[in-house]
């Protein structure tokens, strides 16, 4: 037998302060379907989590086939296939539509798809186009479960798909369509760790674990899935996500772009830029304007915060979607509208030091976002307490800029 | 006497800022009136000083708990990290607040962006903020504890920034007056005063921080006990 789709090695694991796991091991195979069961808080989530790579391990490592992915001193690899996920939580956007969705997931395996036929056998073919935030409970779930299967669905090389609860809120329908495409894409050679309570999805096992031990099951299943996809390298997948959020949420109007109105309103009221002669004065209104766009942070990661997609997306790329091209366009343009409005002129060099600007604080606000993203509650974290580590270099270049 | 020792610290502590306040006040001589826009104000100085000292030491207990817990998992550096966070906190506001009270009196404004001594000092005061409320608002865990003791790491940074801001870039806060790249002296008598005053924030300090590491003990033996009985 060949290197194993999954190896957990000797994992210690701790949420909050117990220990979850604890020197666990266990492999999944092509052609394996391991069920994992056992009562609320045994762990069976943990284990389906760290195998993703989404908590990290006080002990022991993880690897997908060949490929170390993560291990205890915190090195961190890209697995060398792509995989299936479908978290607790449906790790979805909703303002994304369901094509949208699942042709992402497609193009993190470098490829795409006609969704239509497995679409119409959950029922969501009518529904392809409408965003997922219009979906019932079931419907969403359906669709999470589908971006979980797809990358088997699509690929003729075996794959590791993972799926924790998938049978939470589907309709007896749903569940017979998920079991029956278990059995053929186990058949078609992809392996699956599974977690369930559900008796049908414990029937159509080939291993039950219970995180102590396992026992093997039989099964004869004879359909062999055919694999859907075709090859479509996607380049920049995680920009193009990132500016497609943004079209689809309008996040970055909404939050930077009337943070930026809000600031040129006060100063308008505050001041009358044709009564100020004073150089650094009029510099600063200007330059105070990007800043605090940038300071209202990237709109991505505040989308990202939905439903756990952050975790869903950590776990599939090293590099989470992020609008690139919005610090850059919303500097270029609050810069240059300040300045039309408080200095009567179009100043380039400013136009240049206030895209940095906006850049520069957008960027330092998403790093401390993203470094709070572990905890169990990263919204309440207080972050934005750090923010004035930025008023500083910004009082500098306002004086650089004034002297212009 | 052992078990009673964070109250003592705590007692003589708070008796010798008593009495640096008292000899602040009553004994320590006037500056020059010429020196100073607002030479009364200049007492603040007892305080200010004293309590930054004390705030220094809380941070860098901060900065040794927090690496102490993230690369050992050392449950005495999380109590370390909590008691530094709190402790900061608390000689931080006391810095901030009495620099903002002599600076409104003495610079006709209570705060200057551009000075690097007050951003940095600032900084340090907020980030002991945010690591004292994010904590709260977080589940204790391996996770909370992770990412905040990172903070704590990376925030020490700005102490050694700290100390040599006024030594690099004066702008508006004073320059040292003592230790090396110091401007100039001090009366004895002055230093006097502000060095029993060190020494009554330190005392003061030690005994909160001891008192918050024994208020995180019975944190965690509470929720193991809450968890026990969760368990039946």
């Amino acid at each position: 037998m060949g290197d194993a789709l999954l190896s957990l090695k000797g994992l210690e694991v701790r949420r909050g302060m117990g220990v979850v796991l604890d020197g666990f091991s266990l492999d999944v195979h092509s052609g394996d379907v391991v069920v994992l069961q056992g009562v609320n808080g045994s762990g069976k989530s943990t284990v389906l989590e760290s195998a993703a790579r989404l908590l990290p391990l006080e002990k022991g490592s993880v690897h997908h086939g060949s490929t170390m992915v993560v291990d205890f001193e915190g090195r961190r690899h890209m697995p060398s296939q792509p995989f299936g996920l479908t978290l607790q939580s449906n790790g979805m956007i909703g303002d994304e539509t369901v094509e949208d969705h699942l042709q992402t997931v497609c193009a993190l395996s470098d490829m795409t798809a006609d969704l239509t036929g497995i679409l119409s056998s959950y029922g969501l073919e009518h529904r392809r186009h409408d965003r997922i935030a219009h979906l019932s409970g079931g419907q969403k779930r359906k669709v999470a479960v589908l971006a979980g299967l797809l990358p088997a669905m699509i690929s003729s090389e075996p794959r590791l798909i993972m799926l924790d609860e998938p049978d939470t809120g589907l309709d007896d329908n749903a569940i017979a369509s998920l079991v029956s495409n278990i059995a053929q894409l186990r058949m078609a050679g992809h392996g699956f760790l599974i977690a369930s309570h559900h008796a049908t999805i414990l029937d159509c096992a080939t291993r039950l674990h219970d995180l102590d031990g396992e026992t093997g099951q039989t099964q004869d299943d004879d359909v062999v899935w055919e694999a859907i996809g075709t090859q479509s390298p996607a380049s920049f997948l995680s920009t193009r996500v990132g500016h497609r959020y943004m079209r689809h949420t309008r996040a970055g109007l909404a939050r930077n772009g009337l943070t930026g109105v809000i600031v040129v309103g006060v100063l308008l009221t505050l001041f009358n830029a044709t009564s100020v002669e004073d150089q650094l004065w009029l510099v600063g209104m200007v330059l105070a304007v990007p800043f605090a766009v940038g300071l209202s942070g990237d709109p991505v990661v505040y989308i990202l915060r939905e439903h756990r997609a952050i975790d869903w997306w950590r776990a599939h790329v090293n590099r989470l979607p992020s609008a690139d091209l919005i610090g850059p366009l919303y500097g270029v343009v609050s810069t240059g509208l300040c300045s039309l409005i408080f200095l009567n002129e179009l100043r380039w060099d400013l136009v240049f030091i206030g895209t940095a600007v906006l850049w520069a604080s957008l960027t330092f606000v998403r790093f401390i976002e993203l470094s709070t993203v572990r905890l169990a509650r990263p919204n309440a974290a207080f972050v934005r307490l750090l923010v004035p580590i930025l008023i500083l270099p910004w009082g500098l270049l306002v004086d650089y800029a004034a002297s212009l | 006497m052992r078990g009673r020792s964070p109250e003592v610290l705590l007692f003589t502590g708070f008796a010798g800022i008593a009495t640096t306040l008292f000899l602040a006040w009553n004994w320590a001589p006037s500056v020059s009136i010429n020196a100073f826009e607002s030479p009364a104000a200049q007492r603040i100085f007892y305080w200010h000083v004293p309590s930054a000292w004390a705030a220094l030491i809380a941070f860098t207990v901060l900065f040794v708990g927090s690496t102490m817990w993230f690369f050992k998992r050392n449950s005495l550096g999380w109590k370390l990290h909590v008691a530094g966070s709190e402790a900061g906190l608390a000689c931080g506001l006391m810095v901030v607040c009495s620099g903002c009270i002599w600076g409104s009196a003495e610079w006709g404004t209570p705060w200057d962006w551009s000075d690097v001594r007050l951003n940095s000092f600032g900084l340090l005061t907020l980030l002991a903020m945010f690591l004292v409320l994010g904590r709260k608002s977080q589940p204790d865990g391996v996770e909370t504890r992770d990412t905040f003791s990172t903070f704590g790491m990376y925030g020490f940074v700005l102490v050694p920034l700290t100390y040599i801001s006024t030594r690099i870039w004066q702008i508006r806060h004073p320059g040292p007056v003592g230790g090396p790249g110091a401007e100039g002296t001090i009366d004895g008598s002055m230093r006097f005063v502000v060095l029993f005053g060190a020494l009554a924030f330190t005392l003061l300090i030690a005994g909160h921080m001891m008192m918050s590491m024994r208020i995180t003990d019975m944190e965690q033996r509470l929720e193991q006990a809450q968890k026990k009985l969760d368990e039946g």
